[in-house]
């Protein structure tokens, strides 16, 4: 073998150099316990003992079946992640065309309407929970003062999730808006005057040149919120804690309970692999409708 | 003509005012909740206006929270992660923007795939390990839990930036046998600085504000982070709810004021070549 046979035996070997270390660590603490908790799923592991649980089959998931706490739950999460889209979206791109052309002000306007968004989740639910509160909220005193009493923002049946959902808005909507005003910005500003000059309303001329710019980045922003309302725990639990009666206990907060309350890390798992299922369809359709990506990746 | 012009003007800054007031009120009411005695807080009623001649008083009553070891903590979680993350995230950015190689979509696609699971279905596995390996209850066990996170952000945000950077100028280099890890230290990072400088804030917050692993995985107060420690006022009920507020301001500004000034990054980032090319 002569010498440059090795050294481009060795150019082959650089890119791995690269990309191993990054990957390992993402198999070691990534995709190793995703692949775990697969098989936790079918054992009884409980808190005691966590690296010594009996494998019992399909049990843990035909109690789950058997649940009707886990419809509930699921019911919870697809709600919740649908709504967090459909009024996260709706807000944000309004808001983006609110403030798309300039005006007196707009820098700072534009920075408060990211408050939401640049909030720690953490402290966004110690304000609204303070905000939500029964006797010294500033949303009760507010009803209180127009005459129609009392409200359990956090703890009626009936209000638990549409609360969760105004605190998940107000912290997507902004996020929403920062991809929709990117968009925006390229939309030729000629072919918007043009349509205007040959007398084109607003609504028309939203409808046929500014929507279809936009389109792509609204529907990314929707697989995002959507993505990350089946992610998200911190909002939810401390809000709500998953009740009342289980109608805000959403897949992550089941699966934190089970395992950390109830101590049934088995059973956990297997809620865990019901979230799996859902995060890869969301995945399938995020990988459809942005091939584009995925090819932006490997270009 | 100009009536319609001067309705429409109207509504537009009515909506603008409307959505100010939506988005800025909780904010708002966090500060001037933080700067209201206690004896309206719990008794006559909070007033709407701020009252800046509180202050004195909040910054006593902080003194009654460990505030200042929570955000110790903090800092250490959130640095840690950073540096972490952009390390092997910028290996992993530079291998997909500069080279062709046998599994290259598989890793395109498993870095997507971090993208979409949730934190809670690694929880309990990662608690099993780190049981056995002593890492539970550690600020090390936490970092590395959290970079599976955001080395994938980083590295969408570094990859993108080197693409834009031309092959012609590491090229010379490497004709003179530069080692490519020096190429990508010496030549292409200095070239980058402004998105390193996003991706470490994005992988910095993101360590500043994680919750779920972290109220998990360390049972010490000790070590606490500050959202943990926030976490802790919710159903207790002696901390006056002003110096509630007070901490929760105090560890939002720095997390409000970085992400005001890369906000354009930070969607590029999550967005990257979804939008544009």
């Amino acid at each position: 073998m002569t010498a440059s046979k090795i050294r481009s035996g060795m150019t082959r070997l650089v890119p791995y150099a690269f990309i191993l270390p990054p990957m390992i660590y993402l198999m070691v603490f990534m995709f190793w316990p995703l692949g775990r908790q697969m098989y936790m799923s079918l054992t009884n592991t409980r808190i005691i003992n966590p690296n010594r649980g009996r494998f019992i089959g399909l049990g843990n998931y035909q109690r789950l079946f058997d649940d009707p706490a886990f419809y509930l739950s699921l019911k919870a999460t697809l709600a919740y992640a649908v709504l967090a889209v459909i009024f996260g979206v709706a807000l944000g791109t309004i808001s983006a065309l609110a403030i798309d052309r300039p005006f007196k002000g707009r820098a700072i306007v534009r920075a408060i309407l990211l408050f939401g968004w640049a909030v720690p989740n953490v402290a966004a639910s110690l304000i609204w929970l303070w905000m939500y509160n029964d006797r010294s909220g500033v949303f009760n005193r507010l009803t209180e003062a127009l005459g129609i009493g009392r409200f359990g923002w956090l703890t009626s049946i009936d209000l638990a999730l549409p609360s969760i959902l105004a605190t998940t808005v107000w912290q997507v909507a902004p996020f929403v808006m920062l991809v929709v005003l990117a968009a925006l910005q390229s939309v030729p500003h000629e072919v918007r005057e043009a349509a205007r000059i040959d007398g084109a309303d607003g609504l028309s001329t939203f409808r046929a040149v500014t929507l279809p710019h936009i389109r792509p980045a609204i529907q990314l922003a929707a697989l995002l919120v959507c993505v990350w309302s089946i992610r998200r725990f911190d909002i939810i639990y401390l809000l709500t804690g998953g009740g009342p009666v289980g109608t805000t206990s959403t897949l992550v907060v089941k699966i934190r309970q089970t395992a950390f309350e109830n101590h049934e890390l088995g059973m956990a798992s297997a809620y865990g692999a019901i979230g799996l299922v859902l995060a890869l369809a969301v995945a399938a359709i995020h990988c459809t409708v942005e091939q584009r990506r995925m090819k932006w990746m490997a270009r | 003509m100009t009536i319609k012009n001067l309705t429409l003007k109207t509504l537009r800054y009515l909506l603008i005012g409307i959505l100010v007031v939506m988005a800025g009120f909780p904010v708002y009411w966090m500060a001037a909740t933080a700067l209201s005695p206690n004896s309206e807080l719990y008794g006559t009623g909070q007033r709407f206006l701020l009252q800046p001649q509180n202050l004195f008083g909040l910054v006593t009553e902080l003194g009654q929270v460990p505030i200042g070891q929570w955000l110790f903590n903090t800092l250490l979680i959130a640095s840690g992660g950073t540096v972490l993350s952009l390390t092997l995230g910028s290996l992993a950015g530079y291998a997909l923007s500069r080279f062709k190689f046998h599994g290259r979509g598989v890793v395109g696609f498993l870095l997507f795939m971090t993208q979409v699971v949730p934190e809670a279905l690694i929880l309990v596995p990662l608690y099993a390990m780190f049981i056995t390996f002593g890492l539970l209850n550690s600020l090390t066990g936490l970092v590395l839990a959290n970079v599976g996170f955001s080395l994938p952000v980083a590295c969408f945000v570094l990859k993108g930036a080197m693409d834009s950077v031309p092959y012609e100028i590491e090229e010379s280099a490497i004709i003179d046998n530069c080692p490519r890890f020096s190429v990508l230290t010496m030549i292409i990072l200095p070239l980058i600085a402004p998105s390193i400088a996003a991706a470490a804030v994005v992988s910095f917050f993101a360590g500043w504000n994680e919750f779920l692993f972290a109220s998990t995985f360390l049972s010490d107060r000790a070590n606490w982070p500050a959202s943990v420690g926030l976490a802790s006022f919710v159903g207790q009920y002696e901390t006056p709810m002003s110096a509630v507020m007070g901490t929760a301001l105090v560890f939002s500004i720095p997390a409000i004021v970085f992400f005001l000034l890369i906000q354009r990054k930070i969607v590029a980032g999550l967005t990257a070549g979804a939008v544009k090319g």
